[in-house]
């Protein structure tokens, strides 16, 4: 019998105390500091060197380069830049070999799409994803 | 409202009393569909959660939902199931779970039949569910409806007799079977005080008779799938749910009336209409229903059966006897 009361005044205490709900639609959900979201790309420290769709486990990476304008120096810079979320497995490998750290990893992770088309990221849209870039890669 | 009944049939005061049970029944599903929204609410702040907030203002339109969808889908029949039975087994459900309601009385006006029996009625006419229940269990064709069914129809006329015995104290200190008598009689003490082992049983006799935490054998969701209604959608299936909450109205008015009091008011605060006292002690007892739902967990099978009868039984059976040796001596029975 006392078991019941106390039971009972368990839960009653719990009516009025602080919920663990996380509102997460509504507010954003804080992410843990390493953790692996959809990747930022900046064009401009990008060396065309192909380590990133080489190490690639799912070859969702697709990157041309072209030669650099300036006819004065050496090397390429990119042309296209396109990652295929529906494959992509965000393993943190390409951001990981990138020697200049034109690839990182963001705290972003929403891919939802209503179409597959959708999860073709091209370099535009690589280089519009820099908000809650990861601090260390 | 009773003297509708009284009077000699026409077209005008049978209109009149058909209007008045389509208002209790539109106050019903009110109930209902709010009693399970805040049965939801309650359950998820017990369990550190917020509940349904999503549909409407506050989540206030989450059961109106839920209850379009129901009436929106397909009324499905197992191919072997019985035809006749299985669609007449809601309707035996819900039928008497709103039939028990006309003897309620909410105040000293607002009754619908002022029965000489109303008790005997409620209790009768409140058995007749396990028909139902019974019924669809057997009627779906399914190994799993049959056992919730039979264990529902085991344990529901396992604790009516508690139910009953735990009934007949406050009987016997009314000695009147009228509901109104029996709160009116209680205008001194509510039979809480001087019932309070009456109460008690009758508390945990209801709570079996509700099919409700810790009670829920019949439909247990883990062992069972649902129970008696695995095989039933959509508006049938809404019907065993309309029925299950329209008896939690019908026990909550049922223990106000016996218990606590009815419509009479906490001594000095009497410029508060009755029908509020009456919703408020309720309400109590629709939340304690909650409460506990968020509280326990379910009895055992073979622990259900011996505590109808070696538990509960035994502690009525001594409340009639306190009840009747006291009343007994208040007479003089003892000393002439």
């Amino acid at each position: 019998m006392l078991g019941f009361a106390k039971g009972l005044g368990y839960t009653f205490k719990q009516l009025s105390a602080k919920k663990v709900t996380h509102f997460y639609p509504d507010v954003p959900f804080p992410m843990p500091p390493r953790f692996r979201g959809i990747q930022h790309f900046s064009p401009e420290k990008c060396i065309v060197c192909n380590q990133c769709a080489r190490i690639c486990p799912t070859e969702c990476i697709q990157l041309t380069g072209k030669p650099h304008p300036d006819p004065e120096k050496k090397g390429k810079i990119i042309d296209t830049y396109d990652i295929n979320f529906e494959i992509c497995i965000l393993c943190d490998l390409c951001t990981e070999v990138c020697p200049t750290e034109a690839i990182v990893m963001t705290n972003n992770f929403e891919l939802a799409a209503y179409s597959r088309d959708e999860l073709f990221k091209n370099l535009q849209w690589l280089d519009d994803n820099n908000t809650n870039v990861r601090e260390e890669n | 409202m009773a003297n509708l009944l009284q009077q000699t049939t026409s077209l005008w005061n049978v209109t009149m009393f058909a209007l008045a049970a389509v208002v209790l029944l539109l106050v019903v599903l009110g109930f209902v569909t709010y009693a399970i929204y805040f049965e939801r609410k309650v359950i998820g702040w017990m369990q550190l959660r917020i509940g349904p907030n999503r549909v409407g203002p506050l989540g206030l339109l989450q059961t109106v939902a839920d209850v379009a969808k129901l009436l929106m889908k397909e009324d499905t029949r197992p191919q072997n199931a019985d035809k006749a039975l299985f669609a007449l087994a809601p309707v035996l459900a819900y039928a008497p779970a709103f039939g028990v309601l006309a003897v309620i009385p909410f105040t000293d006006s607002i009754q619908f039949a002022d029965l000489g029996i109303g008790v005997l009625y409620y209790i009768a006419l409140s058995g007749i569910t396990v028909l139902g229940v019974i019924t669809a269990g057997w009627a779906s064709n399914n190994k799993y409806s049959l056992i919730g069914g039979l264990r529902s129809a085991a344990q529901m006329i396992s604790y009516e007799v508690p139910l009953v015995m735990s009934v007949v104290g406050v009987v016997l200190m009314t000695g009147s079977m009228n509901l109104r008598e029996i709160v009116e009689a209680q205008k001194d003490v509510w039979n809480i005080v001087p019932q309070f082992l009456g109460f008690l049983v009758f508390l945990v006799a209801a709570q079996a008779e509700l099919n409700r935490t810790p009670f829920d054998l019949p439909e247990a969701e883990s062992e069972l799938v649902a129970g008696y209604h695995v095989e039933y959608s959509g508006f049938r299936f809404a019907m065993f749910m309309l029925a299950e909450y329209v008896y939690m109205f019908g026990m909550g008015a049922l223990v106000t009336i016996l218990f606590l009091g009815g419509w009479l008011p906490i001594p000095g605060l009497s410029f508060i209409p009755g029908i509020v006292w009456f919703i408020l002690k309720f309400s109590l007892y629709v939340f304690f229903q909650f409460w506990l739902r968020a509280t326990m967990p379910r009895l055992r099978a073979d622990q259900l059966m011996s505590f109808a009868w070696k538990g509960l039984l035994p502690v009525a059976l001594l409340n009639i006897l306190i009840t009747a040796v006291v009343i007994s001596v208040q007479n003089g029975s003892f000393h002439s």
